[in-house]
């Protein structure tokens, strides 16, 4: 019990130290919120008067909200990869694995530090959403459901990302395969356009994609307010989560070797 | 012969308390058999500052990540104050500071932050945690500047930070591998000087790879030296200095002298236009003799100089098969390009 004490300790000292470098430069941060905020502001906006997609009576705006939200949160987290080789680069990640905390921690911690990003993320979307006036259900309960969906979301993307760093090892191959993923992902997701639009081969495709999941919770919660999917969106990213966390800090190793 | 077997055990509870960090058999294979650690042996004692030596590629850093834990041995066993690094790692590496070759100091956090985050880390104590920082920043030189970014300090300054970090979490043993490279010269003295102080002031047993061997010489207790995986020799500088002879006293004379010493001064390696070249055990006392003795001979003395063999001939002795001058440029360009890298 101690031992696990211990490891969420230093779970939260690694998030930690990402919350403090934020502090002493958010320029990052901000930067981050520039795409999202162009995907609603000119795509969802001009959309939106076409009035082509306009899916269960909402507005289009109102429909890409939270697609928009999980794409900059996948974008976010999906470069933590990125990070963990730089900073192996350095020699920070040797010297974090020479700490007594356990490599579980590293990796969790970092995944934390997604998921705080990700709220931040969340935060500046919802006041762009609050200005350009789109009608979302700001029911406090909702809100707090989607700030942990994200957070679990970021934790899962981030620890994907980690995994494939231990095998890609340059920061190079890890920005390909950084853009490779995002964009098919979600383009083959719910985020921007209703599944059934899709041809059948991407239809199937998109079952298998987390971001639809994800987005699917997020919209029940801001929009729909139709809970049935949510204990199974949750579920399977709770699941596929816990499986990359464990990938991650087992391949940790490889890295510095 | 009951008291005689209670004794025996006695005496290896004693001896294996003075024992820091015990290797035995410890190897490291890469694939296609290549062997990075080839079967080494060594102990640390307690107290001491440790150095292991090598040219580049003897296998010293591999050493090291196998000690700390980093990477696993293909054999052999390594036990740290009695603990067996395999069977617990988590429990090794708390008793564990390490200051790898490339600066790993976080430019993005502070001083101070650095300081604090790695405390936490190492689970020291809150109660005790911000004052240990405080002290260290002021022994190590760096309490006014506790609240910069740490890519603003010098490379000296990132060095001291790192050796700080174990004053902080007091580890029992701190390894240091090439903590003076790519520093100027009074950067690297001010570094050593701390790693004494560490060594002195809290017991921390120390555990350095160099290259430097007068920095060996003036640092190291006893030491290692490495070569294509395997120790070629352990022993304290002054001992290994003798395995490779005495001191040589070169003197030039001039006017009527036979050319010989006493038989108990040391013996002559060559007499050639009047320079005398003496072998001797100690050459600093054998130097007033020897001029005594030719001046009496009716020669006289024109200039003496002393040369004793120092690491660097121990050093070039074990390793001169595989050294490679071009190895220990990169390497040293290497450490310094991180060190500028912090800085940007």
């Amino acid at each position: 019990m101690n031992s696990f004490r211990r490891a969420v300790a230093s779970a939260f000292t690694i998030a930690e130290i990402e919350a403090r470098k934020v502090r002493h430069d958010s320029t990052e941060l901000w930067m981050r919120t520039v795409q999202p905020a162009l995907w609603l502001l000119i795509f969802g906006t001009v959309f939106n008067a076409i009035r082509g997609i306009a899916p269960g009576g909402y507005s289009y705006l109102q429909y890409i909200a939270p697609g928009v939200l999980a794409q900059s949160v996948l974008f976010v987290a999906i470069f933590y990869g990125i990070t963990i080789v730089w900073e192996r680069d350095v020699g920070l990640l040797t010297k974090l694995l020479s700490t007594p905390s356990p490599r579980i921690s590293v990796v969790v911690g970092k995944t934390l530090a997604a998921g705080v990003r990700g709220i931040f993320q969340g935060i500046m979307i919802f006041a762009l959403a609050l200005i350009i006036g789109v009608n979302l259900r700001f029911d406090p309960l909702d809100v707090a459901g989607v700030f942990f969906v994200v957070v679990l979301f970021a934790m899962c993307f981030a620890s994907l990302s980690m995994t494939l760093a231990s095998f890609l090892r340059t920061r190079d191959r890890m920005m390909g395969i950084g853009q490779a993923i995002t964009m098919p992902l979600f383009f083959a997701s719910n985020a921007i356009y209703p599944v059934s639009l899709m041809p059948p081969i991407l239809q199937d495709i998109s079952t298998y994609n987390p971001l639809s999941y994800v987005v699917d919770a997020m919209r029940a919660m801001l929009l729909t307010g139709d809970y049935a999917n949510l204990p199974l969106d949750i579920l399977v990213l709770l699941a596929t989560t816990v499986a990359l966390i464990a990938c991650a800090s087992v391949l940790l190793k490889k890295l510095i070797e | 012969m009951m008291t005689a077997t209670i004794q025996t055990t006695e005496r290896s509870a004693v001896e294996e308390a003075a024992i820091a960090v015990e290797v035995s058999g410890l190897t490291k294979a890469y694939s296609k058999g290549l062997k990075a650690v080839d079967s080494i042996s060594f102990e640390v004692r307690k107290g001491e500052i440790f150095g292991l030596l090598g040219p580049n590629g003897a296998g010293k850093t591999t050493t090291i990540k196998m000690i700390t834990t980093l990477t696993r041995p293909t054999s052999g066993s390594v036990r740290v104050f009695g603990v067996d690094a395999l069977v617990s790692p988590q429990e090794v590496r708390q008793m564990l500071g390490f200051v790898p070759q490339a600066i790993s100091v976080d430019g993005d956090l502070t001083g101070y932050e650095n300081l604090l985050v790695f405390a936490k880390l190492f689970y020291v104590d809150r109660s005790e945690r911000n004052k240990r920082i405080h002290e260290a920043l002021q022994l190590f030189g760096l309490a006014d500047r506790a609240d910069d970014l740490v890519k603003h300090y010098s490379g000296g300054m990132m060095r001291r930070l790192e050796i700080a970090q174990a004053l902080v979490n007091r580890p029992k043993l701190l390894f240091l591998d090439e903590p003076s490279i790519g520093l100027d010269p009074y950067s690297r003295m001010q570094v050593i000087d701390h790693i004494r102080q560490l060594n002195r002031d809290f017991g921390t047993t120390i555990l350095i790879t160099t290259h430097d061997m007068a920095e060996a010489d003036e640092l190291c207790d006893r030491l290692a030296i490495m070569n294509l995986g395997k120790i070629a020799t352990t022993g304290a500088p002054r001992e290994l200095k003798k395995t490779v002879g005495g001191d040589i006293v070169t003197v030039t004379v001039r006017g009527a002298w036979t050319g010989s010493v006493p038989p108990d001064i040391g013996s002559v390696v060559s007499t050639e236009n009047g320079v005398l070249k003496v072998l001797t055990p100690d050459g600093e006392k054998a130097i007033p003799r020897i001029t005594d003795y030719i001046e009496d001979a009716g020669g006289v003395v024109e200039s003496v100089s002393l040369n004793r063999p120092t690491l660097d001939d121990v050093f070039m002795k074990y390793t001169k098969a595989s050294l490679q001058q071009e190895g220990s440029f990169t390497e040293a360009r290497s450490a310094r390009r991180s060190i500028s890298r912090h800085g940007k």
